[in-house]
Parts: structure tokens; sequence; C-alpha cells
């Protein structure tokens, strides 16, 4: 009887249900959308604060002290340690291989951009014209490095990594250098302040600055590219990590190495010394993505490394990213609590409109508890099914919102149905209850004579 | 009379009007709340950035590697300049928030190993490098010849301590210095012994050089790159370089946050029409005697739904400017907690926000539209 009641009404007046139900699949429907959004920003914004660069450096733990300055290093090849190509392959085996989205190694070699002419001797002080102003050789840093390079990882997968991952705010003209190729990316400015210019196309010669027993010729390279980094890469030429090897006599190692990695902001079991956790607090720290527990693990599988965090980029992006996913929240709560007042106050007008109806129920000797339990199972229905259909509504809109705002839409989450289809229940409910209440009151007699 | 019909209106159905005004009211306060907050997050973003460090450098134009092959001292002869007419005229450009500290770099060698040393201003190296953690003191004067900042490394390889002594020497010229904080950097900083300028200026025998300047440029991508103009234009033989990255992620993000908070606004407004819509549905079904009254008194069609809509545009104009005064707070409330510090408040908001709310509260008095349906008799008959 009481199904049959609640069928009938479906069957028998459709209409009266399109508004309740429309305001729930379109409420739900934005439910889903900034719930979807706000989940998924917290990575994409941490994705899109990657453009700035590493956050994480690798050097050797019994190094020397870097002679440094803006960013590259002066000493000569032949003192302080070097770090093992070999091994990074290891970065993608630890726990958080996933949030390692790349990493470039670094070797910088002080060296010198001889003159063009390889058949003359570049010091010739009797040299034609276009020789004349650089008799002396120009004294640049030479930095090898990947730029899409292809790292055997451990496990027998393969893994491209290079400044294409970790720096993509480097502006190039022309093309990259290709691996192991002779031939090299030249820094914008040096490329200005080169006598005559530095072009792609051109062919430059260098020869390591010191211990210059171990290369006596100098090595001509392809200049394939002018690059803008905005940094000290603009006064230095980038080649290949191979070349820069060899020119260095340190084949197989590099100096420095910059990690980019997807980490969460740090909060206050993440500034804590790992020696000092209980053994729970050690397993939620260690099975987190913070900046702290991936430079440990990174630590872990390159012996002999000192990690650190480049505080500079790692405290902006946590800060941000805190920021604006707290904000998001509050943004979604008031969608939220839009969508939730929408709902209640259509289920609120369609159970006034249904005064009459209410009416005849009761004079036929319907109690107050079958009335409400048929609108309320009513209610219930329309929540499920405006919730589903609001859900998939939800995902398109999604979709579209993460494609303008991110540019790649965001993907649909199965977690969420659960979650809108109890939302969506609880505010059609709560929405019916308060004029459910009121008609518990009501008096037949008068409503049926149509007052 | 209008007016009294409208008053005795709004008097009449203040249940359901009541309904419609809370939507209305929390439309607008979130909406304005979020309105105000999307003009300021720029400026609030801007500031975060520059946790960053400094944004623009300027130097001379050679690079500072053209000079000389001696590898043992690379600095030796640094590409300098003359620190008074620079910082004179970055002075002069001050125009918006700048935060400039001079540097000149030596290789200095102490207990026979070599070490980097910056002269710069150490008060103002503090500030262009937010992110810097220290261990000891600060040193608060860029005039305080005796003591230095090390950086974390160095203070590993030479075992240094706040308060221990440090001696540096260059081309046979020495210094002793107090190490009065360590600086952890997280950064190539950590590997660099820091002084005030006159002490690297003494140790290199170039008084009054500097090798380059490095600047925090407050603002906005686009207010930092009019800085930059001016810079370069006051500053016409020298390099100005804005640091890319920082302000290219810079601007992403504002652009992507605010495209977010504006879809965001545009949902709540549409979920915000919705529920007036619905409010206005039923109370449409509920003065159907009143306008059936009206009707066969007379009124017109148009004038019974002038009043209508009148009612819902004082509605949604009430509902607006409540709404703003609670979205005032809310944004207030909103900049504590999210950025720690106050947003300024817009007053553009106000007529922006109401006019919104009118516009929805109309579009919500859809259904009334149904009212020009009602035949008076039919209504009068108790039908």
């Amino acid at each position: 009887m009481f199904a049959r009641l609640v069928r009938e009404s479906f069957v028998r007046n459709p209409r009266r249900k399109i508004m309740t139900a429309a305001a729930l699949v379109v409420g739900m429907a934005v439910a889903t959308a900034t719930l979807t959004v706000a989940l998924e920003v917290g990575d994409r914004m941490a994705r899109e604060f990657r453009s700035l660069g590493a956050n994480l450096l690798v050097t050797p733990q019994s190094d020397t002290l870097p002679l440094e300055i803006g960013g590259v290093d002066y000493r000569p090849v032949d003192e302080g340690a070097y770090l093992r190509e070999a091994n990074l392959g290891k970065l993608k085996m630890i726990f958080w291989r996933h949030n390692i989205l790349g990493f470039t190694p670094f070797l910088d070699v002080p060296a010198v951009l001889a003159q063009p002419q390889p058949d003359r001797k570049f010091t010739s002080e009797a040299g034609p014209a276009t020789l004349a102003s650089p008799s002396q050789p120009l004294s640049v840093m030479v930095v090898g490095t990947w730029f899409d390079h292809d790292v055997p990882v451990p496990d027998g997968t393969r893994f491209k990594t290079g400044i294409r991952l970790t720096n993509p705010a480097w502006k190039i003209q022309g093309q990259w250098f290709h691996d192991g190729a002779n031939e090299a990316v030249v820094g914008v400015t040096l490329a200005a302040a080169y006598p005559g210019g530095i072009s792609a196309g051109k062919t430059i010669y260098v020869n390591v600055r010191s211990g210059v027993a171990s290369q006596p010729r100098p090595v001509p390279l392809l200049v394939t590219g002018i690059v803008s980094t905005g940094d000290a890469e603009d006064d230095a030429i980038l080649v290949p990590l191979s070349v820069a090897q060899s020119l260095s006599g340190h084949p197989g190692q590099f100096r420095r190495l910059f990690v980019s990695a997807l980490t969460k902001p740090a909060d206050a079991l993440s500034e804590r010394d790992p020696s000092t956790l209980t053994p729970t607090e050690y397993d939620r720290w260690f099975c987190s993505p913070y900046i702290s527990s991936i430079s440990y693990q990174i630590e872990q599988v390159l012996p002999g490394t000192d990690v650190h965090a480049i505080r500079r980029v790692a405290d902006t992006e946590g800060r941000i990213l805190s920021r604006i996913s707290t904000l998001l929240w509050i943004v979604t709560l008031a969608a939220l609590v839009a969508a939730g007042l929408a709902v209640a106050a259509t289920s609120a007008t369609t159970v006034l409109q249904r005064r009459d109806e209410i009416g005849i129920m009761k004079a036929i000797g319907a109690t107050n508890a079958l009335v409400g339990g048929i609108f309320l199972a009513e209610q219930l229905m329309l929540a499920m099914a405006g919730g589903a259909v609001g859900f998939v509504f939800g995902v398109v809109l999604a979709r579209v919102l993460g494609a303008s705002v991110f540019g790649s839409p965001a993907p649909p989450r199965l977690v969420l149905l659960p979650v809108i289809l109890g939302l969506a229940a609880i505010v059609a409910i709560a929405g019916s209850l308060v004029p459910l209440r009121r008609a518990a009151n009501f008096n037949p007699a008068p409503i049926l004579r149509g007052e | 009379m209008f007016a009294r019909l409208l008053w005795s209106l709004l008097r009449g159905s203040r249940g359901r009007l009541a309904v419609a005004l809370v939507a209305l009211i929390s439309g607008a306060t979130v909406i304005s709340g979020l309105l105000n907050l999307n003009l300021d997050i720029g400026r609030k973003l801007a500031q975060e950035f520059r946790m960053l460090g400094a944004n623009v450098v300027i130097s001379s134009p050679r690079p500072s590697q053209s000079i000389g092959s001696s590898a043992d001292a690379p600095t030796a002869a640094p590409a300098v300049m003359d620190a008074a007419t620079v910082l004179d005229e970055i002075g002069l450009v001050r125009s918006g928030d700048i935060v400039a500290a001079p540097y000149l770099y030596i290789v200095a060698h102490s207990a026979g190993a070599p070490v980097v040393v910056a002269g710069t201003w150490l008060d103002e190296a503090s500030k262009l490098a937010p992110a810097w953690k220290f261990a000891g003191n600060r040193v608060a004067s860029r005039s305080d010849m005796t003591q230095c900042l090390v950086g974390r490394n160095v203070a590993r390889q030479f075992r240094l301590a706040p308060g221990s002594d440090l001696a540096l020497s260059y081309l046979g010229r020495s210094v002793h210095l107090r190490v009065a904080g360590i600086v952890d950097a997280g950064d190539t900083d950590d590997n660099q012994v820091f002084v005030n300028l006159p002490v690297a200026q003494a140790l290199a025998a170039l008084p009054g050089k500097i090798e380059l300047v490095q600047l925090s440029v407050g603002g906005t991508s686009a207010t930092i790159a009019q800085s930059v103009a001016q810079l370069a234009a006051a500053l016409p033989g020298y390099d100005v370089r804005p640091i890319r990255q920082v302000t290219e992620a810079e601007g992403q993000l504002l652009n992507r946050t605010r495209l977010l908070i504006v879809s965001m606004v545009v949902l709540i407004l549409v979920l915000t029409a919705l529920c007036v819509l619905a409010t206005m549905a039923a109370l449409s079904m509920e003065r159907r005697e009143d306008v059936g009254l009206m009707k066969a008194l007379g009124g017109s069609i148009s004038r019974i739904v002038g009043l209508f809509l009148a009612e819902m545009g004082v509605l949604g104009a009430a509902g607006g400017l409540i709404g703003c005064i609670a979205g005032m707070a809310l944004s207030r409330w909103m900049g504590e907690r999210v950025f720690g510090a106050s947003i300024t408040l817009r007053w553009e908001i106000v007529p922006l926000t109401i006019a919104l709310m009118v516009l929805v509260a109309l579009a919500g008095a859809l259904p009334l539209r149904l009212l020009g349906k009602v035949k008076p008799a039919v209504i009068l008959r108790g039908e």
C-alpha cells in the first residue's frame, strides 16, 4: 500500500517533482564539480609550482666547500667529490617514486672558449682582422646536463628526465642538444657578449681551463640553440653531460643533482627530527610526501649524499599551496551550502504545493506519520535519482572547469558518488521536514473547502 | 498606492519572503566576499612570492667570466661597477616596494681552504631572503665591520659556531671576524660567508665597487615589469635582469586561482537564483487568490506583475545590501584565515553585488508569469 502510494505519486503527477528534481540535479552537479576540483587543486597547483624549478638539491657528502657564485661552481675539476651517474635510476625506486617528477644532474666545468679557426693557433696575434680582438680566449663555464635523457631504472623500466622536466621555464631559441652528441646550447647573455655573436648552427671550440694536460685539443661543439633562463646559465654553455664528463676527465660522474618532487606542505610533523618520532608517527611521516621524508628516502638510496630542500622554493610553494587550498575549501563549502539551500527551498515548496493532497489524505484517515512517511520516501527517491544524475553532470562540469582552469580535465572521482547521494538525501529531507511539520497541523476541513 | 500595496505584500507573506531573503543574503555574502578576495588576491600572492627572494639582478653588462683565465681566483677582477651611482639610481626609482642589496663576491681563503665571501648589507640581505633560518644572532647594521654570518655548510666545514672567530685572507690581505650567526638557506648560500660590504671591498682592494645588486621588487607581475623597465631606463649601460621563473609562475598561479574563484561565483549565483525561483514558485501559488481579487477589482495584469517585480527588486536590493555587509566581514575573516593579513575592502563591489542580486531576484520571479493565466472567476469561486 505504502509503496503503491509512493509509486502512484511519481507516475500520476511527474510534473510536480520536476522542480525538486531539477534543483537536486543542479545542486548536486555543482557540489560534485566543486568537490572534484577541490580534491584535485592541491595536486594541480603543486605541479604548477614545479615550473619554478627543482626543490631538492643533492650534493656529495664529503665534499669540499663548493665555490658557487650565482649558481655556478668555480671549483677546478680535480677538486672535491663527485656523484655517480649510474646510481640515478634508484631515485625512481623510493617509496614516493611517483612524486619524483624529474631530476637533472649538473657538472660545471670551468673552460675557455677558443676562437673558431681550427687550422690556426687560437692565440695567434698575427691572424686576420676577424681574430684581432679576442686574441685571448674567453673564459666560460661549461655546464654538462641532461635535456631529455633515458635513465634505466633498476626495476627494468626506463625514465626520461632532464631539464625538460625540472626547468620547464627555460626558453630555447633553436633546439636542445642531442644526448651524447658534440652539441651545445649557449646562454643568451654569453651569445650576445661574444665578439661577433653566437647563433645556432655555428661551431664553437671549448677547452678545459685548468689541467690542460688532460685535454690538449679544443673540443668542437655545434651550437643548436640559444637558451634564456633568467639565471646564471645565461652566461654559460650547456652541453650534454657526457661531453662535460669527457672534457673534465670524470666519466660517469657529476657534481650536483636537482630533483623536482611533488610534496605536501610542511606541517608540525614534518618539521620534527625523524629520530624523535614514535614508531607510528615515523610511519606516518615516512608515508607522507613531505619534502623532509622524500629527501630522507633519497639519502637512503644514494648513500654518501647530502639532500637539502631548496628552502626558498619549498617554503614558498608550501605556504602558497596551503593558502590556496584553504581558500578553495572555503569556497567549496560556500558552494555546498548554496546547493543545499537551493534543494531545501525547492523541497519545501513542493510540500506546500501539495497541501490539497495532504488534506485529502488526512480526511480519509491517514495519520501524520503515514503522510510524513510517504513524503519522505518520495524525497529520498528523488534525492537518489537527482543525486545520481547530478553526479554525472557534475563530472562533466568538473572536466570543463578543470580544462579551463588547469588546461586539462579533472578526472572523475567515484569516491564522491556516495558522498553526493548522502548529501542529496540529507538536504532533500531536511528541506521538507519543516513544511511537513506544518502539514501535520493542517486541518483537513478548510483545505478541502479550498481556503 | 503602489508603495502601500508593495508594503503590505511584503508584510503579508513574511515567512516565504524570508526564505528568499535568506537565499539572497547568503548568496550576496559569499559573492561579495569572494569578489573582494579576488581583487586582493594578486597583492597577497605577490607578498607570498617574495619568499622566493630576489627577483631582479642588476649587473655590469659584460659576463663576469670574461676576465682572465686564472682558475684559482675566478673573481680576481670581477666586472665591477660603482656602488654609489647604481644604488643612487635604484633609490630614485624607489616607486614601489623595493628591497635592494649590493653584492661583491670574492673567493677568500680561511685556514688554507677557499671559501666564497659575499660582501653585502647584512641587514638587507636577510630581508631579501625571508626563507633564511638563523642559528645565533643576525647582524643588524650594515656598517658592522667585526661580525659576519656563515652558511650552514661553511660552518660545518670549518667547525664554526655562533661566537667563534673566523680569519679570512685574500691576496695577502686578511681580516678577523666574529661569527654572529649561522644561516640555513637550503641553497647555495649555505656555502658562503656573508660579510658587510666594506669588509669585502677592503679585502678585494676595490673600495666603493660592487659586482651586482639583487633586488626584491614587490607587487604583481605587472608592477614588477614596470619597475624593471624604470630601472633599466635609469641605469643605461647596466644589465637589469628579471629572474623570470618567479614572475611567470606567479602570473600563472594568479590567473588560475582567479578563474577558479570566478567560476565558483557563477555557480553560486546560479544556485541562489534557483533557490529564489523555488520560493517564488511557491509564493505565486499562494498568491493566486490575491491576484484573482486584484483582477476582479480591475487591476491590469501588467500592473499586478509590476507590483510583484517591484517586490522582488526591493527584496534583491535588501538582500544584496545586507549580504554585502556580511560579505565584507566574510572576506575579512577569509583574509585572516587564509593569508594571515586583512583584505582591503573595495567599495565598488557593493553596487555590483546589489545589481547582481536584483537580477537574480527578478530572474527568480519568473514563475510569476503564471499569474497572468489566473482567471478571477475561478479563483473567487474557490476552485
